[in-house]
């Protein structure tokens, strides 16, 4: 631990906490991830694991390095790459305003990131604003991956509850057990919407019913042959008919009609029709995309 | 994390030589023969199958506690930790990063203490000795052993595989299975990429079974020469076992076995 001087602290993950701090030898500004361990019976706990093992084998640009594990009077340290800020942060530095071209970018290194870690099998299953990290090159990189599952071994269910409210697709908020890809492809959907709007969340809901409202007022409830047996879905329960009563153009006003075909193929409540990774990148929104090199 | 096993660190870091593996055993090897050497882990893998049996969890988790037993000591003489130790530890640790759920670590305590005194009593006279702290601790140890690789990648995926293009013969499934368990009581798991040790095992079980798949085995593109040492490593324990009797022998190799210099109060 002596190689790194703390600098400040950044926040609260997961399973610890973020300190920003200096390589005392490189002089190298890293991410530290204090892992607590108070739960005597756990050891190293399993989000913690997940995230290093997962990390491990994924190595990519557009997600979080795990440099280092150190290992010292009986705490675990996770060293990470440094990024400036999330998106969350970078949305309150905006004031309202954000360059089309920016969330063009962004939106691309996101699919990018996603559909690597699809490609391993594996879903990050908890993407928010806070997840997403920003560096000064306008890199944008998956973080906290203490969700995240490799879903190469089929096993019975993976558990519930995993995506903030928020982010939550319909599937997931009716009780779905079996997880896919879907999962991460909704969530980049709303933070799709919630960048080209400057950062105002697409669907803020307080509880599930009310998140999935919000969700059905603006897409339309799902039927029959919108979204064959829905209603077998574990927690299904049944909701008034809303019909879409606002236009995308209403809800996304600054994004051009490409982006708004892209962000509609996302927000598919049916999750065997949403969109993949791998085809959300080959969409012609991102035609006349120019990535800086680095990015 | 299927389907990616060349970009993985069980490729990268985890595929040995095995002069490597002869340079890092020296020191246990100027104590125990080859042979000895040999039993030993045989004996612990027992140990770690039981304890995983006893817990109840899939023969995944059971192969990659014991993948992470013996890379713990490919780098490390058996005098760093009481493996007694070590095995539970790595029972532990897999079943989480398996995401079988988390074994309370004095649920853990418990099994050992009653596998230790039910089943492997002609290893050891007295009571298992360590307690959670002592899981606890040797987890990071582990952890920093294996350098955090924690995803491994076994011979059994891919055997399902073979076995469909094969057609369906379950009984060759079964056996081949069998012997894919046994291979994990040679270093076949820390010199060969799973795909292969698939093959071999398979190979073996046709042998068995008088099975003819040669002109089968002849289209696959793999690297025929490793897999007759995969081979060849499987059946020289299955010669070793024709004779060896454990639980005669067990106790006197444990004791010649170099042991770490403190041990815990019993």
């Amino acid at each position: 631990m002596q190689k790194y001087e703390k600098l400040e602290k950044i926040g609260e993950g997961t399973y610890g906490t973020v300190f920003k701090a200096k390589n005392r030898e490189t002089l190298e500004i890293v991410a530290l991830k204090r892992v607590r361990l108070d739960d005597d019976d756990e050891g190293v706990p399993s989000s913690a694991l997940r995230e290093i093992c997962l990390l491990k084998e994924l190595k990519h640009k557009n997600i979080v390095r795990l440099y280092d594990v150190l290992h010292s009077d009986k705490k675990l340290t996770l060293v990470f790459e440094h990024c400036d800020q999330d998106l969350k942060k970078y949305f309150d530095s905006l004031n309202g305003e954000i360059d089309m071209d920016v969330v063009k970018s962004f939106m691309y290194q996101l699919l990018r990131g996603l559909a690597f870690c699809h490609s391993h099998n594996v879903l990050h299953r908890d993407l928010k604003p806070q997840n997403l990290l920003i560096n000064k090159n306008g890199e944008l990189k998956l973080a906290d991956f203490g969700l995240a599952r490799a879903f190469g071994i089929p096993v019975k269910c993976y558990s519930a509850e995993v995506v903030t409210l928020w982010y939550r697709p319909p599937d997931v908020l009716f009780g779905a057990k079996l997880y896919t890809t879907s999962i991460d492809m909704w969530s980049a959907g709303c933070i799709f919407a919630e960048m080209a709007n400057a950062g105002r969340p697409l669907f803020p809901g307080s509880d599930v019913e009310d998140q999935l409202k919000r969700i059905f007022k603006l897409l339309g409830t799902p039927t029959e042959e919108t979204w064959p047996k829905f209603t077998h879905l574990p927690d299904y329960k049944p909701f008034p008919i809303y019909h879409p009563s606002m236009s995308f153009a209403q809800v996304v006003p600054k994004l051009n009609s490409k982006g708004r075909d892209l962000l509609q193929r996302l927000l598919v409540c049916n999750p065997a029709q949403r969109l993949e990774a791998e085809d959300a990148m080959a969409h012609s929104y991102f035609s006349d995309l120019n990535l800086k090199p680095q990015q | 994390m299927a389907g990616n096993f060349w970009q993985s660190s069980h490729y990268q870091q985890w595929v040995l030589d095995k002069q490597d593996l002869v340079r890092e055993r020296q020191y246990d090897l100027g104590i125990l023969s080859d042979e000895e050497y040999q039993k030993i882990f045989i004996f612990f893998s027992n140990l770690i199958q039981t304890l995983g049996e006893q817990l109840k969890l899939r023969q995944q988790v059971i192969a990659t506690a014991t993948v992470y037993f013996k890379r713990f000591y490919a780098r490390n003489s058996l005098k760093c930790i009481d493996p007694l130790l070590l095995a539970p530890t790595c029972v532990f640790l897999a079943s989480k990063v398996e995401e079988f759920g988390v074994i309370s670590n004095s649920r853990l305590i418990s099994i050992c203490q009653t596998v230790v005194k039910n089943k492997f009593s002609y290893a050891y006279s007295q009571e298992f000795p360590y307690r959670s702290t002592h899981i606890l601790e040797c987890e990071f140890y582990l952890l920093e052993n294996l350098d955090c690789c924690l995803i491994v990648y076994q011979p059994y995926r891919p055997l399902l595989q073979l076995l469909a293009d094969i057609g369906h013969e379950d009984q060759l499934l079964a056996l081949a299975w069998r012997v894919v368990n046994d291979s994990l009581r040679t270093d076949v798991c820390l010199l060969y990429p799973p795909y292969q040790i698939a093959i071999g095992c398979l190979q073996i079980a046709c042998v068995v079974l008088q099975k003819d798949l040669k002109a089968w085995f002849a289209e696959l593109n793999v690297d025929i020469e490793k897999i007759q040492e995969i081979v060849r490593y499987v059946c020289s324990l299955f010669e070793l076992w024709k004779t060896y009797d454990e639980k005669k022998d067990i106790q006197a190799l444990l004791n010649k076995m170099p042991k770490p210099k403190t041990q815990p109060s019993r």
